[in-house]
């Protein structure tokens, strides 16, 4: 018995000239990264001369007390938009399939615009509405501009886990003469646990990171983080600059890692 | 078998971070009585929210579009008229004369054309990373995924900055060209810069999504028709690109679209020199204090935007996969 080319079947795996391509894409999506944390440790006083290592720019920029400031204000705005974003997206996941498909469809459009709606077309859009309603731009606006944008990706992770369960839990629950309150405290919210802490964590990460629509809707006293950055940088490449990126990067890569290792938690469980 | 479960699993089970997301047509039968879930109205407080922050606004522009601007200063004045959208392809002067300008129009061409390289680098480099992520064990595909996702979630401000110091007069790049006794080249501030800041930007909002649609494919089904005797890339052309298209196709939409309204990229990275619709619509509702016209821009963005969710519904009803904006 004689297999005919076995090989062919192997070398599928590879196709040629893939990897190099592929690795050169994840090479370039961290080379400038990289070179921004490394000059985070730089001693000069300009962004790109190296003169040794050093951490003191990390220390000058935890006394700027601006700086502080607008980190005070986007970690309120990301606390109270998160908060409401991800308590608005959990009633309406649990809501959502109860009314008639066009309408889920739709509501679930209009949640998720923020999406595909570039950010700029938005953000004007917010700041003429808020004025025609008599708002101010100010701490007020950004919440609720925050809250709205944050909805979707609050959502995502909830209804990805609640598809996840099924309704075998659920009718167990009910069959054993839980009330809708019990089934709700005792099986539905511990389940759907994972899920709302992811949705949460991408929540305040959108918010605190947001800068377009910020932009629009600050004023003096409520400026967020992403906007001081950016008058920051248009002042030229500085240290601080650097740490500040560095900062936030590290944010971004320790948030994503849990939420990456709670879905590997989650798919063992499931399987 | 072990592994095709797996990737099935971890297909469903991982939020999709992408956005734009397309599931098969055939919905799970939903009962009108599901236990566990909560009545109707649980949705309102989200869709106020939505309606007050998304949809209230989005009318909003449509209506500033249509009037009047104040003598000075900011804002609008209820008078209905069309000139903004004249204004978009004509100039009048003192006198009345109605000319031709094109200077809106190549604006409007710049940002197509910004955007359009932006979607197809992005398209060819993410294909080859989405098969090569997808063709590796599980193990190595999940960190490869955390690997793309990480500047997926890091700030667009930073990300953008990173290139100012890598481009920058003194930055690397110019570093490396005195080393080797090349001259100095001005890199930031120029449309190049604009280009790869935005290619930069939006390859993982390509990658992902593409990677999406790859991660559930049965790759046994490129072998077999690979061991029928078919070239490679007869088996990528007719196997494995129809089974990554819907993945395709809303990595373009999340690319081209939030690509042709940018604003950081152009301003960071291009400087003065780089003037994009979005820049535009930014500077109207600013400097220039005329909102009337920045909201015509931003209608002209929201009407191809429907264009653009018109073909994919089109397209999707004609393959069969329904798309699903996000979730």
């Amino acid at each position: 018995m004689t297999m005919k080319k076995p090989s062919r079947v192997l070398r599928l795996r590879d196709f040629p000239g893939i990897g190099p391509i592929a690795i050169f894409g994840i090479v370039f999506l961290y080379i400038p990264i990289i070179i921004t944390t490394i000059y985070a440790f730089n001693d000069g006083d300009s962004a790109l001369i190296w003169r040794g290592f050093s951490v003191r720019w990390f220390g000058e920029v935890a006394q700027n007390a601006n700086l502080l400031s607008a980190v005070w204000v986007s970690l309120q705005i990301a606390v109270v938009a998160t908060t409401g974003a991800t308590i608005f997206a959990i009633l309406f996941a649990l809501a959502v399939d109860r009314l008639r498909s066009k309408f889920s469809g739709l509501t679930t459009a209009i949640l998720t615009a923020p999406l595909v709606i570039p950010e700029i077309v938005l953000a004007v859009a917010t700041l003429g509405f808020i004025r025609m309603i008599g708002l101010t731009p100010g701490m007020l606006a950004l919440i609720l501009a925050h809250t709205s944008f944050c909805i979707p990706f609050a959502l995502m992770p909830v209804r990805a886990r609640l598809k996840g369960l099924g309704t075998d839990y659920f009718e167990a629950a009910t069959d054993l003469g839980a009330s809708s309150w019990q089934l709700f405290r005792r099986v539905t919210l511990p389940l759907l646990t994972p899920g709302i802490i992811s949705g949460a964590i991408l929540a305040f990460v959108i918010s605190l990171d947001d800068f377009i629509i910020s932009n629009f809707l600050s004023a003096a006293g409520a400026t967020p983080l992403p906007v001081f950055l950016f008058s920051l940088i248009r002042r030229g490449a500085s240290p601080a600059v650097n740490v500040v990126a560095t900062l936030l990067l590290v944010l971004a890569i320790v948030v994503t890692t849990i939420t990456f290792l709670q879905s590997q938690r989650r798919s063992k469980q499931n399987a | 078998m072990t592994t095709e479960l797996n990737r099935a699993d971890l297909n469903r089970t991982d939020p999709d971070r992408t956005g734009v997301n397309m599931v098969p047509v055939t919905r799970p039968r939903k009962s009108l009585r599901t236990p566990g879930s909560f009545p109707w109205f649980a949705v309102i407080p989200a869709l106020i929210v939505a309606a007050l922050f998304t949809i209230g606004p989005l009318v909003v522009i449509v209506i500033f579009s249509f009037m009047s601007r104040p003598p000075q200063g900011g804002g609008v004045i209820y008078e209905f008229t069309l000139e903004p959208y004249v204004n978009f392809l004509f100039q009048s002067d003192f006198l009345g004369n109605v000319a031709f300008d094109s200077r809106y129009l190549e604006v409007f061409g710049t940002s197509l054309f910004q955007a359009t390289v932006t979607t197809v680098v992005c398209l060819l480099l993410s294909f080859p990373i989405a098969l090569w992520i997808a063709t590796r064990p599980e193990k190595i595909q999940n960190v490869l995924v955390l690997l793309i996702t990480i500047p997926f979630w890091t700030n667009l401000l930073v990300r953008t900055y990173a290139w100012m110091l890598i481009l920058n007069d003194n930055g690397i790049v110019n570093n490396a060209f005195a080393a080797l006794g090349l001259p100095k080249m001005e890199l930031l501030y120029t449309p190049l810069a604009s280009q790869l800041g935005l290619i930069y930007t939006f390859l993982p909002f390509m990658v992902l999504p593409m990677y999406s649609a790859l991660a559930g494919f049965d790759f046994r089904l490129a072998e077999a028709a690979y061991d029928l005797g078919a070239k490679k890339t007869t088996v990528v052309r007719r196997i494995i690109l129809p089974f990554a298209t819907p993945g395709i196709v809303s990595g373009i939409l999340l690319v081209f679209m939030p690509a042709f309204g940018s604003y950081v990229q152009p301003v960071l990275l291009g400087g003065g020199k780089v003037l994009l619709i979005g820049n535009l619509i930014a500077s109207q509702f600013g400097d220039s204090r005329n909102w009337p016209f920045g909201a015509a821009l931003s209608v002209i963005i929201l009407i191809m935007l429907m264009i653009a969710l018109i073909f994919i519904a089109f397209y999707s009803k004609k393959s069969g996969k329904k798309v699903e904006i996000s979730l």
